[in-house]
């Protein structure tokens, strides 16, 4: 796994407003449940850092973060 | 809220509704992006910041707790606070009202249960142009525009699609409530309810108020698989929302479900017809269907603006905004911002960029019905390719007198020739 540097995302399910953008983009590492309509993470949540910062940007109610720690 | 006196003073006029008749004034709209810092835009007895380029545009609108939905209105006027709470939805609401309210419906919408009406949209969308074709024509809003939205989002709620004209016909009053000439009498519909009190102070919204405590009353002892039943159930048994919430709800899932997209596809119709060639790539080239999509949803711009209250003082673009100021973001001006948009002023079915605000500039009032509109476009566009329809205008579009939708009564168009 040479070059990308592999992040942790989390979701903040007190901000999450179930728009789905995340779930779309990353649909291995984001779920949505379809009763209560809020996103977790499935898995580790790990993604390569690019596509990680694509997904926090787009996320409508900025509920999505990367978590720094060493990985 | 004291406007500043020295400030933009010469701010050209973008809020009479008159303008909008012959379409958006971008003309002022380039003449205040280029002016630097915000300009203020005088309004009614005060004013309002008026956001242009798109950079800051999303800054209002992905700053939430800087700029309030719920404080005073999302539209330029203020409404007293009792008006303001009978009115109140989705759209005038921050967090945690917002969240919780957003929740009850977000589910019906999210990128993966849009993609499961997909054959229902098709199965609309083929009819329609069907019937298009077989007449040669006819008013594009009245036979594919208007029909098609308001089909799916009554089959997706549960509402008789029998009664999508009456439904239309209401919408179209509400988009009047926007202006400043309403051409129904203030008890309209039976109306006894105060104007200010009713969304778009029209008696549009009495009726169709009306007609939604109708489905919750049929709803309540007979829950469906649709969203009528699940905001219902949300209302009645988990008391998750008010019935003022439930009724303000579903007025806003019939209006800004219809009449949205049907501004998107009457323009998109326009540009097709308007710039044949561009059409001509799409059917060359059906992979271009996407960014088509997405340029017509640029050009078309279906809501021009929403308001944001600023909570705080405040600076955007070196201009200082007091606590209380009105900040309107026009994301008519956005769509077509040099900065962002190369050569802004082309209808580009390739355009790269598709970072337009036609679902608003990012944050969490993101258009709630953003998915369900690019469906409805792309397959649209799909089904015409399918069929290789190319659209001529043949009347000059009847557009609404508003500021605030971008919307086109009707305009003439038929196919040519309807094969290749």
């Amino acid at each position: 796994m040479a070059g990308e540097e592999m992040v942790r995302v989390a979701v903040d399910q007190e901000l999450c407003i179930g728009a789905g953008v995340c779930e779309l983009l990353e649909p291995e590492v984001f779920e949505l449940d379809n009763d209560i309509v809020i996103s977790s993470v499935t898995g580790d949540g790990l993604l390569p850092r690019a596509r990680a910062d694509v997904v926090v940007d787009r996320c409508p109610s900025r509920a999505i973060a990367i978590v720094e720690e060493e990985l | 809220m004291a406007p500043p006196s020295a400030a933009a003073v010469d701010t050209p006029n973008v809020t009479d509704p008159s303008l909008y008749l012959e379409g958006i004034p971008h003309d002022r709209f380039a003449q205040i992006r280029a002016t630097p810092g915000l300009a203020w835009h005088p309004y009614e007895d005060g004013g309002f910041w008026a956001v242009t380029r798109h950079a800051e545009v999303r800054h209002v609108s992905r700053n939430p707790e800087l700029f309030s939905s719920a404080i005073g209105h999302t539209n330029l006027w203020d409404l007293e606070a009792d008006a303001l709470e009978a009115r109140r939805s989705l759209i005038d609401t921050d967090a945690p009202d917002h969240t919780r309210l957003r929740r009850l419906v977000a589910g019906a919408f999210t990128p993966k249960n849009i993609r499961r009406w997909e054959e229902t949209v098709r199965a609309i969308t083929g009819e329609l142009l069907d019937e298009f074709v077989a007449q040669g024509g006819g008013d594009w809003v009245d036979m594919v525009a208007a029909p098609l939205p308001i089909q799916v989002i009554l089959t997706m709620l549960g509402v008789p699609t029998d009664d999508a004209d009456y439904l239309v016909e209401l919408s179209n009053y509400l988009v009047e409530g926007t202006g400043d000439a309403q051409s129904i009498p203030p008890d309209a519909f039976g109306n006894t309810t105060e104007l200010r009190l009713l969304p778009f102070n029209s008696p549009a919204s009495h009726a169709l108020f009306e007609y939604g405590e109708g489905m919750r009353q049929q709803r309540q002892n007979d829950l469906r698989d649709d969203l009528v039943s699940h905001l219902v159930q949300a209302e009645s048994e988990d008391e998750r929302m008010s019935r003022n919430e439930y009724r303000n709800m579903f007025h806003l899932l019939v209006f800004a479900g219809n009449e949205t997209t049907r501004t998107a596809i009457s323009h998109g119709g326009m540009a097709l017809a308007a710039f044949p060639d561009e059409w001509g790539r799409v059917l060359a080239d059906p992979g271009l269907i996407d960014s088509a999509a997405e340029e017509i949803l640029r050009w078309a711009t279906p809501v021009m603006h929403m308001r944001r209250t600023a909570t705080t003082d405040t600076e955007l673009a070196g201009t200082s905004i007091s606590e209380g100021d009105k900040v309107v973001m026009w994301y008519a001006s956005a769509n077509r911002d040099e900065a962002v948009f190369e050569d802004p002023f082309r209808f580009d079915v390739s355009r790269a960029n598709s970072d337009h605000f036609a679902f608003g500039g990012g944050g969490p009032h993101l258009c709630l019905g953003a998915f369900l509109a690019r469906l409805e476009v792309t397959v649209l566009l799909e089904e015409m390719a399918k069929r290789s329809i190319r659209l001529e205008q043949t009347s000059e579009p009847v557009r609404a007198r508003s500021n605030f939708v971008h919307g086109v009564l009707s305009v003439g168009m038929q196919p040519a020739g309807g094969t290749n």
